[in-house]
């Protein structure tokens, strides 16, 4: 295989829709991963909104984002989320935050999950968003 | 029961804990040991790699790789010397740049749960370059 061969840099088939989750709790990070995983999704995982930016601007975009809101580094999860919505307009988005008022995310996500949220409540808004498409 | 031993329990392969603060590297370096098999957890410092071990009650975390050089983040000798004295056990592989990364990514596909690595290393160190390259520079 040459390097021109993998147009897909999240090393998966590209069959199944991809997940960039934006999370800076890593046991949360991991268990929401590796849950969408078992559903048969592909799961890119950043760590705050900066590796995020560096994934949407190096990568081909995922299907869905998955972000948290408070988070260290440059921005918050509704500026990734703005962002997203400003350059990416087809990318689904959902925001998780267990302070932020879901108000904020009118306009710039497609859904708002308060945390602690269900996993599978999770997959279920996942699946919806997708066969919206 | 903790959150590692929850997920352990679904009957997952042997895990790999891959640390590394460069998303690019980390997404890649992690997607071609799930494609060699194992089951891999990403941590973005070295503090996320320490409170994904001290969760492992059931020692599904196997071998660790590592970068070295993380600036913000401390670095990956404080880590190893960390794992050697709480988890002896554990196998920790340091590697320094993203062709080491590579390569021992490769090494530890080899002995894996898979008869034959699904691609060679150099692929995942050109898709790396290749991501590399592609991201903006920082504006000065």
């Amino acid at each position: 295989m040459a390097a021109a061969d993998f147009q897909d840099p999240c090393g998966d088939t590209g069959a199944q829709p991809t997940v960039l989750i934006v999370e800076d709790e890593v046991l949360i990070r991991m268990l929401l991963s590796e849950a969408l995983r078992q559903e048969g999704y592909a799961v890119v995982e950043a760590a705050n909104a900066d590796e995020a930016l560096s994934v949407l601007e190096s990568s081909p975009s995922p299907d869905v984002l998955i972000t948290d809101v408070k988070m260290p580094g440059s921005i918050d999860g509704f500026e990734l989320a703005a962002y997203v919505r400003r350059t990416k307009p087809e990318l689904k988005v959902i925001i998780t935050s267990g302070h932020a008022s879901p108000d904020r995310a009118i306009g710039v996500a497609d859904a708002f999950l308060p945390k602690p949220y269900d996993l599978a409540l999770i997959v279920q808004r996942l699946r919806t968003l997708i066969e919206a498409t | 029961m903790s959150q590692i031993e929850s997920e352990t329990s679904t009957g997952a392969a042997e895990a790999v804990l891959v640390v590394d603060d460069e998303v690019l590297v980390r997404m890649v370096i992690a997607a071609y040991l799930r494609d060699c098999g194992y089951r891999v957890i990403e941590a973005a410092s070295p503090d996320e790699a320490r409170l994904v071990i001290e969760h492992d009650d059931e020692g599904a975390i196997s071998i660790v790789l590592s970068g070295v050089a993380m600036p913000a983040q401390g670095d990956g000798f404080e880590l190893a010397q960390w794992i050697r004295q709480r988890r002896p056990d554990l196998e920790v592989v340091l590697a320094g740049t993203p062709a080491r990364a590579a390569d021992a990514a490769g090494d530890i596909c080899q002995r894996g749960p898979m008869l034959a690595k699904p691609y060679e290393p150099q692929v995942v160190l050109d898709r790396i370059r290749w991501l590399l390259s592609r991201r903006p520079r920082p504006q000065t």
